[in-house]
């Protein structure tokens, strides 16, 4: 596989409402999608979300990281094609590169290698899906609530109970915390699966007290409760809380993956295509999860687009102990989604697999070149 | 059931009021946009409109007994069959995208416009039942007659004025203008008979309602679509 010509489009989606947490406050998709072409005239779309407080990317950041340093020491190249020689070849020719002040470029990485593999697929006619094989024929999403007015969290709650979501997780760590938690759980009821997120907020002592005073809302899983670097502190948490553990900003590389399993640290991995830089290096995290008994969260990057939500899909439905499943919101959250046929879940958060070729979505590119904030055409040499 | 009726009625306000005191749509009242601008704002409403009657025939093979009357009175309006001199409304919106220059993109609009639909047809069902899913339908197209019947004046006004479109043109909006407050107060009757005939209770009916007027869809249709222009095509 040769490519011969690829656009960077950096978007700009408003949200249909705004959506907040400890971290972050957000009201757009920021998200940058990659166009490549390959030699025959096939064309794959990838796409990756740059979160500055997770991974340390920018949107800036991943066009200039894409434009400058990986796109020219891939194009015209001999690339291997990932239906014949998998996606592990492919991930082994993407180059290894660093930023100042990021932990990992992998916003970057996944938008160039979701291009890749889509092309690649869509140029044998084959689904990603024969690359990573369902486990199973259908996936459950679950719902989000981001941190807000216990009333405002509650009505949120009510409105997900009404379309049939069995399992929800509450953004905390932002004040008002238990009062939202209260109000959502009674909103929602006994049978609902509930989970909470701090994005890191708290130190120790607060995540205990924290811990003790939800468990009686019956809470299936704390999320990133510490920060990023806390994992000591997230294994003696672990131990004394009674609540499962989920590692998100703590869990971007497959580096940090061994470190939160070395030290027993948590009990379910968040693992979201962007954030750990692609599919293969996502499954490469949940297969040593499921090697250590440690389940995974197939997570989202909150207003990613359906090329990004299409991969999750196929992921989700490969994922060995996939304990939930998030994203798939397309234009339930965004304006307007870049797909021809919406991703995004029904009833009950459920979708069904895609099982057309590449990720399985055809992009408008129309769409992508109006909601552009910044569009930069890639030829065969720079 | 008239807390979701007072529930309702407040969204409305709320969202013409949004609708009506925004900048863009402050802008071309006063005449201070761009003729694009008022191009492309009857284009929008032209691609929102122009497969109503589809909906309204949706909404009228589920409506319940008691209302069954109006909503097929409401379709056949619509299809301009309810009186002999009557006018089908896509025509007349035809008409009003051929005076404000829109000939050319006509086409284009109206397949924009059966995507809509196919996309709305297409999309996973985020309900249950079909109960659910026609409230929101029949909730989000009493939106739009409660919004004209408070508006349409206002913009075929603004389009006379600052675009020069003749009365003939702007037929449709005199068909959703002030005297039919009475048509979307009927509306507003509808959807607590429907509610209380499919037997949906009051937190069900509220949840639906919030969840179909999150979004101001005044604002996202008629200002925020990026429906095709000719280029530089001079009025009719």
């Amino acid at each position: 596989m040769r490519i011969t010509a690829g656009t960077v489009y950096a978007l700009d989606i408003p949200f249909v409402e705004a959506f907040r947490h400890s971290a972050h406050a957000r009201r757009a998709c920021d998200s940058v999608i990659l166009r490549v072409v390959d030699e025959n005239g096939f064309v794959g779309f990838g796409e990756g979300a740059p979160r500055p407080y997770v991974t340390g990317e920018t949107p800036q950041s991943v066009v200039e990281h894409l434009v400058t340093e990986l796109w020219p020491r891939l194009v015209a190249a001999d690339l291997p094609d990932p239906v014949a020689e998998g996606l592990a070849a492919l991930d082994e020719v993407i180059p290894e590169t660093a930023l100042r002040g990021v932990i990992a470029p992998n916003a970057a990485r996944c938008a160039l290698e979701l291009a890749l593999v889509d092309c690649g697929l869509r140029s044998r006619g084959t689904s990603l899906g024969a690359l990573v094989p369902p486990r199973r024929q259908s996936i459950s999403y679950s719902g989000v609530i981001s941190a807000a007015e216990p009333e405002l969290a509650a009505r949120r709650a009510r409105q997900m109970k009404l379309i049939g979501l069995e399992d929800v997780k509450v953004k905390v760590g932002i004040g008002q915390d238990l009062e939202r938690v209260r109000a959502v759980r009674e909103a929602v009821g006994p049978e609902v699966s509930l989970r909470l997120d701090a994005n890191g907020a708290w130190n120790l002592d607060e995540a205990l007290a924290f811990a003790d005073a939800v468990v009686v809302f019956g809470i299936a899983a704390l999320e990133q409760p510490l920060p990023r670097h806390a994992v000591g502190d997230l294994s003696v948490l672990r131990k004394a809380s009674g609540i499962p553990l989920v590692a998100d900003e703590s869990l971007v590389t497959l580096e940090d993956a061994e470190r939160l399993l070395d030290a027993d640290a948590v009990d379910v991995f968040n693992v979201r295509i962007s954030k750990c830089g692609g599919v293969h290096r996502s499954t490469r995290i949940a297969c040593l999860a499921d090697e250590a008994g440690v389940a995974v969260q197939l997570g989202s990057q909150v207003g990613e687009t359906a090329v990004l939500s299409s991969a999750g899909r196929h992921v989700a439905a490969w994922t060995p102990r996939l304990s939930c499943a998030e994203g798939s919101y397309g234009a339930l959250l965004l304006a307007e989604d870049v797909s021809v046929d919406p991703v995004h879940f029904g009833h009950r958060g459920r979708a069904p697999l895609l099982m057309g070729p590449g990720l399985g979505t055809e992009v408008v590119e129309e769409r992508l070149r109006r909601y552009a904030g910044q569009v930069v055409e890639l030829g065969a040499r720079r | 059931m008239g807390e979701l009726r007072g529930l309702v009625e407040a969204a409305f306000i709320e969202h013409v009021d949004e609708f009506t005191t925004c900048a863009r749509f402050r802008r071309l009242e006063s005449g201070e946009a761009s003729s694009k601008d008022y191009e492309r704002f009857v284009a929008n409403l032209v691609r929102t409109h122009s497969r109503s009657p589809q909906l309204v025939a949706f909404l009228y093979s589920i409506a319940p007994p008691d209302a069954a009357e109006d909503f097929l009175h409401n379709l056949l309006e619509e299809l301009g069959v309810e009186e002999e001199s009557g006018e089908a409304h896509p025509a007349m919106l035809q008409d009003l995208a051929a005076a404000a220059g829109l000939s050319p993109v006509l086409p284009v609009l109206d397949r924009l416009a059966a995507e809509d639909l196919r996309d709305i047809v297409s999309a996973p069902l985020m309900y249950g039942t079909l109960k659910e899913i026609g409230l929101a339908a029949l909730c989000e197209i009493v939106a739009f007659e409660f919004m004209l019947s408070r508006c349409a004046s206002r913009i075929e006004r603004a389009l006379a004025v600052h675009q020069g479109l003749p009365p003939d043109a702007l037929r449709w909006f005199r068909h959703h203008s002030e005297v039919d407050i009475a048509h979307a107060e009927q509306g507003l009757q509808h959807i607590d008979t429907y509610v209380r005939y499919y037997g949906l209770t009051q937190d069900e009916g509220r949840g639906i309602v919030e969840l179909t007027l999150r979004e101001n869809v005044f604002v996202t249709r008629y200002l925020d679509q990026a429906s095709p222009l000719p280029p530089g095509c001079p009025k009719q």
